[in-house]
């Protein structure tokens, strides 16, 4: 007989998961001319969301030798079988994808038949579709697939499509065109691409003609995306729930309440404060925080020598220090910012809450290069309501390599179930926070900085 | 082991109270002095760094002028908070009530020329308006004791609180001749507030018994003086730095 194992119970793990974790991948197989990408910019156009992105796979073909570069250029290399596209560098993509993390995709030359050095980066889409004469091929993928879409063609419009297609666009000669299409093309079609037809959730008959079709699709989508934003606001929700039990952690630092630092709270959320007195206090203010936030990079000691020759035992700050402005707000503590480090590399995140659902929505991002080697990444930010759009900017760093505790969260002003939140899901990050407001307190302060 | 307590090294680890004292570097920070009349500015890693930019020899001009500011910003705020204030509560722009405070009693700046005036475009950075007083101190050269060569105040200084700026305080000659000069001219001591960088010990304990109603602000106490009464081990001539070299 054998003894039980000990058991051990498991501490639930906060966690948080943006929108893009789990992405809905769409995949629309179809003949060489059936009309899929003219299908796949009509359901970008319908679903009229940032962040719909179309994957062809034509970036995913495999290198090619001498040899079968030679025979492309005769119109003699199969680009139309399976093993022509890198399926196991697909899977993996669309897998990276579909956890939410960073994708690089490669950037493959038809002039020369092979992959780029650079790639390009694939990040946080909500939806993507994937679009390829075998979209829906291989098992691996399919699995990963939310929608299943066949568009199809006769074979005759295809063949005319095609034609027209690589002479004005690629340059071709129709002998070699139609060489080419009878060779592999069509073999290819009755032997991969048609039985897809039988797997595909969807079949789509005219293409783009077919409104109706395009139209369910769109819907679906819609519907899925509705689901998951709920699920989404709910787990935000739940997270206060489960943050409000803690106290401040120690990385949490609230600014003294000094009689300076009060009264410049005061001028700032007095409506009677003109304009130009506002952004001046804003300014003063927030260059107290940046000074505070710079206590948490890492120094090393150094010795220096004084102009009279004594030494003295000091410090250098280790490695350099960045920000990332969560915008549009966090571009009023740039000024601030640019005080105490006037060449401060800075990197920008568009993140708006959609005014009905209060759900952060990522709208635009750009980070500076190798943000991962900084030795701390200041996240601005002057107010921070319920903390979602905190928790998807501080996602968003990790996710671009950035380690957790060298994040600064630093902000003006900050409910305290928000902070607990994010510091919940992410405990190793320090928060500067100037003043505790009330939960759920409404953005007011860039407005007031902007004048708009 | 007896003998290393004994003297304690003047190094000790910095860094926010959450790390070990494994993960925080060692650098001198100031001394410690117990008159109730001294601020010594809290110090942090971000404070040190700053104070070695400024006391290394080779950082040049641009830069020690650029790290000095974001010093003397830091002392001038450290400075405002000994200023008076009373309760204030305004609706926010969102509806809310908040009970802050209002700041109460008129300033002025009164800089000691030259290296004082360094410090002017800090103080303004905080305080845009302010009123800025001058007055030139020079040693004579018969007596070899500072002697009063020039000044220019605000007429109605007597109302008005007043922050001395003077970025070394070495013995402390030229403050205490400032002080007497603002004293006379009606300031109370009490609302007398010098704001240095580097101070002397000696310096910073015979002026904080001679006029225990003014508040001295620094950055760093340092080890003491050399025999040229230089502050070891300092920065240098504050106003060459700044202005010349």
């Amino acid at each position: 007989m054998e003894s039980t194992s000990p058991f051990y119970s498991v501490v639930p793990e906060v966690k948080y998961s943006p929108p893009w974790h789990d992405l809905s991948i769409i995949g629309i197989a179809g003949s060489s001319g059936s009309g899929k990408t003219s299908v796949a910019m009509e359901i970008v156009k319908s679903l009229n969301l940032p962040w719909v992105v179309i994957l062809v796979m034509d970036s995913f073909y495999k290198t090619l030798t001498p040899e079968e570069h030679t025979k492309a250029h005769a119109n003699n290399y199969d680009f139309d079988c399976p093993d022509s596209i890198d399926f196991d560098l697909l899977v993996s993509t669309l897998e990276d994808l579909k956890q939410g993390k960073k994708a690089h995709i490669p950037v493959y030359s038809f002039a020369n038949h092979q992959r780029q050095p650079q790639t390009t980066t694939l990040y946080s889409p909500r939806v993507l579709i994937l679009e390829g004469i075998l979209a829906l091929h291989d098992p691996r993928i399919l699995k990963l697939l939310d929608v299943k879409i066949f568009v199809e063609a006769d074979m005759d419009v295809c063949l005319g499509r095609r034609v027209l297609r690589d002479v004005r666009e690629r340059g071709r000669d129709v002998e070699g065109i139609i060489k080419q299409w009878f060779t592999f093309v069509k073999p290819s079609y009755t032997k991969f691409v048609e039985p897809q037809r039988h797997i595909s959730d969807i079949i789509i008959p005219r293409g783009i003609e077919n409104i109706t079709a395009i139209d369910m699709v769109v819907k679906h989508i819609q519907r899925k995306l509705q689901d998951k934003s709920e699920s989404h606001t709910e787990a935000l929700r739940k997270l206060g729930l489960l943050a409000a039990k803690v106290e401040l952690p120690q990385n949490v630092h609230v600014m003294p309440a000094t009689p300076q630092f009060v009264g410049m709270n005061t001028v700032l959320q007095d409506p009677a404060t003109e304009h130009v007195d506002f952004v001046f206090y804003f300014d003063r203010l927030a260059s107290i925080l940046i000074e505070k936030a710079l206590d948490m990079t890492s120094y090393v000691q150094t010795t220096v020598e004084t102009p009279q020759g004594n030494k003295y035992l000091g410090l250098h700050p280790k490695g350099s220090v960045s920000a990332v402005a969560i915008l549009r707000g966090g571009s009023c503590l740039e000024t601030a910012l640019k005080r105490s480090i006037p060449d401060c590399v800075t990197g920008r995140v568009l993140i708006q809450t959609d005014a009905s659902s209060s759900e952060p929505e990522l709208h635009y991002l750009k980070l500076p290069p190798q943000l991962e080697e900084h030795s701390m990444v200041m996240l601005l930010d002057p107010q921070m309501a319920s903390g979602g759009a905190a928790l998807m900017a501080v996602r968003v760093l990790i996710d671009h390599g950035v380690s957790e505790d060298k994040i600064v969260f630093v902000t003006c002003a900050a409910g305290e179930t928000g902070i607990k939140r994010l510091i919940a899901v992410f405990p190793k990050i320090n928060i500067i926070v100037g003043r505790i407001e009330p939960d759920g307190e409404p953005r007011w302060m860039e407005k007031r900085y902007f004048g708009c | 082991m007896a003998s290393k307590e004994a003297v304690p090294s003047p190094a000790q680890g910095v860094g926010p109270t959450y790390r070990t004292d494994e993960e925080k570097p060692t650098a001198t920070v100031s001394k410690k002095v117990s008159y109730e009349n001294v601020h010594v500015l809290p110090q942090t890693p971000q404070l040190i760094a700053l104070l070695t930019m400024i006391r290394d020899k080779r950082t040049v001009r641009a830069d020690f002028i650029f790290y000095s500011n974001r010093i003397i910003r830091l002392l001038v705020e450290e400075g405002l908070n000994h200023l008076p204030v009373v309760e204030q509560s305004v609706t926010t722009p969102v509806g809310r009530d908040y009970l802050g405070v209002k700041f109460e009693g008129k300033i002025c700046g009164v800089s000691i020329m030259r290296a004082g005036e360094a410090m002017e475009q800090g103080l303004r950075d905080c305080c845009r308006s302010v009123r800025i007083g001058k007055i030139l101190i020079q040693r004579d050269e018969e007596t070899c004791m500072p002697k009063l060569f020039y000044d220019k105040l605000p007429a109605d200084i007597a109302d008005r609180w007043v922050l001395l700026l003077d970025p070394m305080f070495a013995t402390g000659g030229s403050a205490t001749l400032a002080v007497d000069v603002l004293m006379q001219r009606g300031v109370p001591e009490h609302r007398i507030l010098f704001l240095n960088l580097i101070a002397s010990p000696s310096g910073v304990a015979e002026f904080a018994e001679r006029f225990p109603k003014l508040r001295v602000v620094t950055a760093f106490i340092d080890q003491g003086l050399d025999d040229k009464k230089y502050i070891i081990p300092g920065l240098g001539d504050f106003g060459d730095r700044y202005y010349t070299l």
